[in-house]
């Protein structure tokens, strides 16, 4: 296998309860679960519904309960001891006592890759951030600071981007400009990319495939393939796409209690 | 233009307060002074000037010395406090040995061991370096402790997500979001240098502050024991004030609120739970008789465990010694217990009041937290002069030793309620005591317990400091007897006794203080 391909994502009988004996809790009922190589896959479900574990346990940031992860044949360890994979984070993670250039060049140091000022000053203008490059973390608004994440993620030049809801904490608005200007940046570039939001617009106008998911524990109730042409607009066809997720995300839900 | 002159008056304001408030406070000083001449010994900041302008060569040289001692102990004591926290952080499965030994040593009566490390450096600054760097480490290993783990797990992802470990961690998070922590730390630790130095001091040392003291105390020198004081604390406040600076400088925000992490954190199994100080027990008998036996200390005045046990357990006349050091224990706790009470109740009960009377607090908080970076140890041998050798001295000191602290922590968790719950009970129009009784209170329970945890060794060292230097009563006068007239067996034995009780009274808050937030709500638990 190349080592610049992106590789097929494979997670067997994969799984994650808390606590022990007595006090368990399930996140993650046992899954299995493909994701192609260099596809970009979302997983939508209710709040607290386990597709953050899911993402954990994919990166290798918590150790599955039973089951287990192939990346392209290796171990999620494996992948980020070579700095293959990226993870963007719901908070965004930046540090706060670094400027936007010192965050985005960490991930370099932090991967062990040589030091590469141009390449980190080139991504932060596609990222739409030129002129911040010497600000820290609390100058930036909540959209500037998510752009600022992707640019880290993607300095490292990833196989696998696994994406946390990343646009979670910023309006909606900012959240659908980003949706349209940042994709394009990994998209076509050979990367495998997972995306967990809850915004069903947002997986749909992003991803080849959604997948959703029920209330803790969480099962895969649906798998939608999105066939729609790049780039991506609203119109009839995503409409009718979304409405599709939006009913499976609804019929995942367990019935209400009915008084007795 | 009317906002920013407005803002300009209310900085001016915010200056012109402390000063005020400070002006105030020294007038009223010289104020008692004249007043009560007759009936107390007290003197006032004109008398104080005199003196330190006659004596104006013997206290600066005297003050040289405290403070070179008091900053070689900083450095060494912060050094191995940074040091031992790191560890904790590399090693999680040790960082509960690690805090629970350094707990212990915290809990080792300064007063006593003063003399022992007299007559093992001898003459010379090494008591009082080592005292210095006794008194400090715990106030900075404690903040560094929860700053080294305060920084938010999607940081710590970012660099796992990259597959670097605990080492990486450390470098490039954990070392900056503890800083203000660690400032925090070594803010209140440079006061803490200088009153260890000056404790090195009273046991038998040439030169320094704490010799004049003793010296103008015995000879009833009202004028010199306060001037001394005096000059003491405005050192301490000024060390105090320039890390407040430097660490403004380096960091920005607010400094965080520490709260001393609670030992016995998640629930563990009913044996662990008692294997776990049985362990740290043995450990330190161990490094106590390693380190005496390795440095070939003379067993006549370096006592082993073994000896400490003979003298209490199974000597002939073991019965007489345990008599002996049980009723100067007592005598002791008779009056620390209600001074620590009585500092606690002061602290708690005016940061109420300033809290329901800001305006009161905007001049009062500057002086109370530069009060705090006095320690009130030095000032013991003033208060006696005051107040006399009888209980009200004593437990005066100690009321004082802690209510600076408690005032500052209740304060400083009064004003961590957050805003929501503040602008809820705003919404209902509740009145300022509701607001404080049904939300306030609350929030400030964690703080007010930190404070009360870390008050236990203070007012055990308070009440034995006064005993030491003064009345000659209780487990402290019994000390000084003994160091006198070289019974090393009862030193050690009062040392490794009101140690244990100490470390006790500490559990003992802790235990009080988690079933009290178990009904206030679990999440504020410190862990």
């Amino acid at each position: 296998m190349q080592a610049n391909a992106p590789p097929p994502i494979q997670c067997r009988d994969l799984s994650r309860s808390f606590g022990h004996a007595g006090a368990r809790v399930d996140a993650l009922e046992p899954v299995e679960l493909h994701f192609a190589a260099g596809e970009t896959t979302a997983i939508v479900g209710p709040s607290g519904c386990g597709k953050s574990t899911l993402l954990r346990l994919i990166a290798g940031l918590d150790t599955p309960s039973t089951g287990s992860v192939r990346i392209g044949g290796e171990t999620p360890l494996q992948m980020r001891q070579r700095a293959a994979l990226s993870v963007a984070f719901q908070d965004a993670a930046l540090l706060p006592w670094r400027t936007v250039r010192g965050n985005i060049a960490l991930a370099r140091k932090l991967a062990r890759l040589p030091p590469d000022p141009a390449s980190v000053d080139r991504l932060i203008a596609l990222v739409g951030l030129a002129g911040f490059e010497d600000r820290r973390p609390a100058d930036l608004s909540g959209g500037m600071r998510q752009r600022a994440a992707i640019a880290r993620c993607l300095i490292s030049d990833p196989r696998v981007l696994l994406l946390d809801e990343p646009f979670g904490a910023v309006d909606e608005l900012t959240r659908a400009r980003l949706n349209h200007e940042l994709p394009a940046l990994w998209q076509g570039r050979g990367v495998t990319t997972l995306l967990v939001t809850h915004s069903v617009s947002e997986a749909v106008m992003l991803s080849d495939r959604v997948i959703v998911l029920s209330p803790r524990p969480a099962r895969v109730v649906a798998d939608i393939a999105i066939d729609l042409a790049r780039p991506r607009a609203t119109g009839a066809e995503a409409d009718a796409l979304i409405a599709n997720v939006t009913e499976a995300l609804a019929q995942s839900a367990p019935p209400r209690p009915q008084p007795a | 233009m009317t906002i920013a002159l407005h803002q300009l008056r209310r900085r001016g304001a915010d200056r012109f307060y402390p000063v005020l408030s400070a002006l105030v406070a020294l007038l009223m000083w010289e104020l008692l002074a004249r007043v009560f001449a007759q009936t107390y010994l007290i003197a006032g900041p004109v008398e104080i000037s005199r003196y330190l302008w006659d004596h104006a060569g013997l206290v600066a040289r005297a003050a040289g010395i405290t403070t070179f001692a008091a900053a070689i102990g900083f450095v060494l004591g912060n050094a191995v406090a940074i040091a031992l926290a790191v560890a904790a952080v590399l090693l999680p499965s040790l960082a509960r040995l690690i805090s629970a030994l350094a707990l212990v040593v915290f809990c080792l009566p300064l007063v006593a061991t003063g003399p022992i490390l007299r007559v093992i450096w001898g003459p010379g600054l090494g008591p009082q370096i080592t005292l210095a760097a006794l008194a400090v480490y715990y106030t900075t290993f404690l903040p560094l402790m929860v700053g080294l783990r305060a920084a938010p797990p999607s940081w710590f992802d970012l660099v796992r997500s990259y597959g670097r470990g605990r080492f990486s961690a450390l470098v490039e998070v954990r070392a900056m979001a503890s800083l203000p922590y660690l400032f925090a730390g070594l803010q209140i630790a440079a006061p803490a240098a200088f009153l260890g130095a000056m404790f090195g001091e009273f046991t038998g040392a040439e030169r320094g502050m704490g010799v004049l003291t003793i010296r103008a105390m015995r000879s009833l020198d009202v004028a010199g024991t306060w001037a001394l004081a005096s000059t003491a604390a405005a050192i301490s406040m000024l060390a105090y004030a320039g890390l407040g600076r430097l660490s403004r400088a380096l960091n920005n925000g607010p400094p965080p609120l520490i709260l001393a992490p609670v030992l016995e954190g998640e629930r563990r199994a009913r044996w662990r739970a008692l294997l776990h100080p049985i362990l740290v027990t043995l450990i330190l008998l161990a490094i106590w008789w390693l380190s005496m036996e390795a440095a070939n200390l003379s067993p006549f005045f370096a006592k082993r465990p073994a000896d400490v046990w003979a003298f209490l357990i199974t000597a002939p006349e073991a019965a007489a010694h345990r008599a002996t050091l049980g009723a100067a224990l007592l005598e002791t706790l008779v009056l620390a217990l209600p001074g620590y009470l009585l500092g606690l109740a002061l602290g708690l009960g005016l940061a109420i009041v300033l809290v329901l009377a800001p305006k009161l607090a905007r001049g009062v908080m500057p002086v109370a937290i530069a009060l705090r970076a006095i320690p009130i140890v030095i000032t013991a041998p003033l208060i006696v002069v005051a107040l006399g050798r009888g209980p009200a001295g004593t437990i005066t000191i100690v009321a004082l030793m802690i209510f600076f602290p408690s005032l500052v922590a209740c304060y400083q968790g009064l004003a961590r309620t957050p805003r929501q719950v503040l602008d809820l009970f705003d919404s209902y129009a509740a009145s300022p005591l509701r607001r404080m009784a049904s939300a306030q209170f609350p929030a400030m329970l964690p703080a007010f317990f930190a404070a009360a945890r870390m008050a236990v060794p203070a007012a055990i060292l308070a009440a034995t400091t006064a005993e030491w230097l003064a009345t000659g009563r209780g487990i402290g006068g019994l000390m000084a007897l003994t160091a006198s007239t070289s019974g090393y067996k009862m030193l050690w034995s009062a040392v490794v006794v009101l140690a244990a009780v100490a470390v006790a009274g500490y559990v003992v808050v802790a235990q009080i203080e988690r079933a009290v937030l178990r009904i206030y709500g679990a999440e504020q638990l410190t862990r």
